[in-house]
């Protein structure tokens, strides 16, 4: 997990989820990007992050060392939907946020203090901003941005939001 | 004497034969070699040994030390430019991204900090005192080589202790700019160029393709500011903000204290004219 | 964790005091008054900071006797630096923040590594759950990533709030913070103390 760097987090708002991921690609102390993908989109409404292991992330045999996050819109009820996973597969489905990277006690600290019940979207946007942020700028080897997804139900819509970090 | 216990030598084994000779340099390491009867440690004990359980990292009781850095210093026409990063990391965890890297250790002396923050600014200020009274005793300011071999000779005694300090000592005095380089190993060195840390190869490389004797003061101070952004964008452990001196004949001066967030966007725009 | 103000300062820990996953004690604050205008916040291995604080009780007296006046907070500060440094080669397992009011009368804080490197900071967190806790400061003191905000200097109701408010969410996630919290407040008339619960599981 600390050999590339990531941070990656979830949350539910009032029928609407957002996903956020930092953009930092890195080997160990050294930076190599700035605009690292680890956001993908697997479907209208749904969408994972996955944090770990570079390589991992890109291709498509196992065994891999990440640990996912899923955030999505029920394809029928548009009910919102976020789940994280360890790196054999052990789903976790809270209600709140969750969160995944080599920073996840700061996301832990910021989304525990910041996330409230039903946010609507434009909160949970800034919410979700303002803690992976503040919790890369604690983190060595994540960072250098942010790019942020907010789903929201009945019309499909994407924000990105992009934003350079303190190095 | 508690250093002598640690190093397993009886008390004969390290006391002086004949006259005790009283050239200052050797007072004043005895002086501060003196100062070890106030470090506490136990008997037959090893220090590396036990520091290794409290800083490995399987240990669950670890103890932080600053460990990522990028500090540089270089010599040129008009005195000596010094700039260093202000980060300290835990691991991973950025601890703080304020802090002083470098040491002010008199008006005409600087020293930075890398390795080990406790070492570093404990052993400095020892080294002031000494200076201090270099120049009671003598009427005149220690010479930056004396001082950084001062230095040099005090971490010496402590060799394999554990000790962990890069440092650069910049100066002026008579034969103009100086500028040493230190260890805890007890290395010590001179050169018109340094840069110590986990980011100094980031450095090294814009410092020595922007890097002439005769640097106007201005573009000297852009360089040391630039080198130090270049370390902090590449090198995760190193960040924060760049602070800024310039040795002159007059005696060190702050230039400046600069987010390298407002530097990235600087350099942005510079490159987009 | 403390946190500086104008003409004050706040130094608060939680109460619980435990050892893997046992509790020892539930009513433990891991603060020390040194003096009127100067707090001791120190936690690591209790035994080094029942021992830390009993030497640095000491010296406190000792210089108040030969000067006859209390120690000021920077000099305390900087005392405890040393002190810490003479144990370099058989550490003090202890983090320590000191928090009171320097010779202006101005709120400060200082931070301290176990072998006594230190640095005066406007707010920090320290202990087990310190890296939850500082980002959350980051954002609300240090105003970072926040932009076209006024930075008003904090009031003491605010930062008191604030305090309550980062406990809670430490106990949600960090099972050796709990139980409760006490709360210094430093100001010119001295400490005052106030408490508040935390969850207890």
């Amino acid at each position: 997990m600390e050999y590339n760097g990531a941070a990656i987090i979830a949350m539910k708002g009032k029928n609407c989820v957002a996903i956020a991921a930092d953009r930092r690609f890195g080997v160990q102390a050294q930076t190599v990007g700035t605009n690292f993908q680890k956001i993908f989109e697997m479907g209208p409404r749904l969408f994972i992050g996955l944090p770990g292991l570079a390589t991992d992330v890109q291709t498509v045999f196992g065994p891999y060392f990440v640990e996912p996050v899923i955030a999505g819109l029920d394809p029928k009820t548009f009910e919102p939907f976020v789940a994280s996973m360890d790196l054999i597969g052990c789903p976790m489905v809270p209600d709140d946020f969750v969160v995944s990277g080599t920073c996840s006690e700061q996301m832990y600290g910021m989304c525990e203090s910041l996330w409230e019940p039903d946010l609507e979207p434009d909160d949970l946007f800034e919410t979700i901003s303002q803690a992976l942020l503040n919790a890369v700028d604690r983190d060595a080897v994540s960072g250098w941005g942010a790019v942020v997804y907010v789903m929201i139900s009945l019309k499909f819509l994407t924000k990105k939001k992009t934003r350079y970090k303190r190095h | 004497m508690a250093l002598a216990q640690v190093c397993g030598l009886n008390e004969f084994s390290l006391s002086s034969q004949g006259p005790k000779t009283f050239r200052d340099e050797s007072i004043s390491i005895d002086d501060a070699v003196f100062a070890s009867e106030n470090f506490t440690i136990p008997t037959q004990f090893d220090p590396v040994e036990n520091l290794k359980q409290f800083t490995s990292p399987e240990s669950d009781v670890k103890i932080q030390f600053d460990h990522g850095t990028t500090t540089l210093a270089f010599k040129f026409q008009n005195g000596v430019v010094v700039a260093v990063d202000s980060r300290a990391t835990a691991g991973p965890y950025i601890a703080s991204q304020t802090v002083k890297k470098v040491i002010e250790i008199n008006p005409y002396l600087l020293g930075t900090m890398a390795g080990g923050a406790a070492d570093c600014s404990y052993w400095e200020r020892v080294l002031a005192k000494q200076c201090r009274v270099y120049e009671l005793r003598n009427k005149e300011r220690i010479s930056v080589a004396a001082a950084s071999k001062l230095l040099a000779n005090i971490v010496y005694n402590y060799k394999g202790m554990g000790l962990s300090m890069g440092t650069m000592i910049c100066g002026w005095d008579k034969r103009g700019p100086g500028l040493y380089y230190v260890d805890s190993d007890g290395e010590r060195l001179t050169n018109n160029i340094f840069s110590v840390g986990s980011g100094s190869v980031y450095a090294y490389g814009v410092l020595d393709s922007g890097y002439r004797w005769d640097l106007t003061t201005e573009e000297a101070l852009d360089l040391g500011q630039r080198a130090i952004y270049h370390a902090t964008h590449r090198d995760a452990y190193s960040g924060g903000v760049v602070n800024l001196y310039h040795m002159k004949e007059t005696g060190w001066e702050f230039i400046s204290r600069t987010d390298v967030l407002d530097l990235h966007y600087k350099y942005q725009d510079e490159k987009k004219k | 964790m403390a946190i500086a103000g104008e003409d004050f300062s706040v130094i608060a820990s939680d109460t619980r005091l435990s050892q893997g996953f046992s509790i020892h004690s539930r009513d433990l604050p891991k603060t020390y008054k040194l003096s009127n205008s100067t707090v001791l916040g120190a936690c690591g291995f209790h035994g080094d900071v029942l021992t830390l604080t009993k030497v640095i009780n000491a010296r406190l007296k000792i210089y108040e006797n030969e000067h006859h006046k209390k120690m000021s907070t920077t000099a305390i500060a900087a005392m405890l630096s040393t002190m810490l440094y003479y144990r370099r080669f058989f550490p003090y397992y202890v983090y320590n923040i000191v928090a009171g009011l320097d010779d202006e009368g101005k709120g400060c804080v200082f931070s301290f590594d176990p072998v006594g490197s230190y640095e005066r900071e406007s707010y920090r967190a320290g202990g087990s759950a310190s890296s939850m806790l500082q980002p959350l400061l980051d954002n609300q003191i240090g105003f970072k990533n926040q932009q076209g905000v006024e930075r008003l200097p904090l009031s003491k109701d605010k930062v008191v709030n604030l305090v309550k408010d980062v406990f809670i969410s430490a106990s949600e996630r960090d099972i050796y913070t709990g139980d409760g919290i006490i709360i210094n407040i430093i100001t010119k008339d001295g400490v005052q103390e106030e408490r508040f619960p935390l969850r207890r599981d």
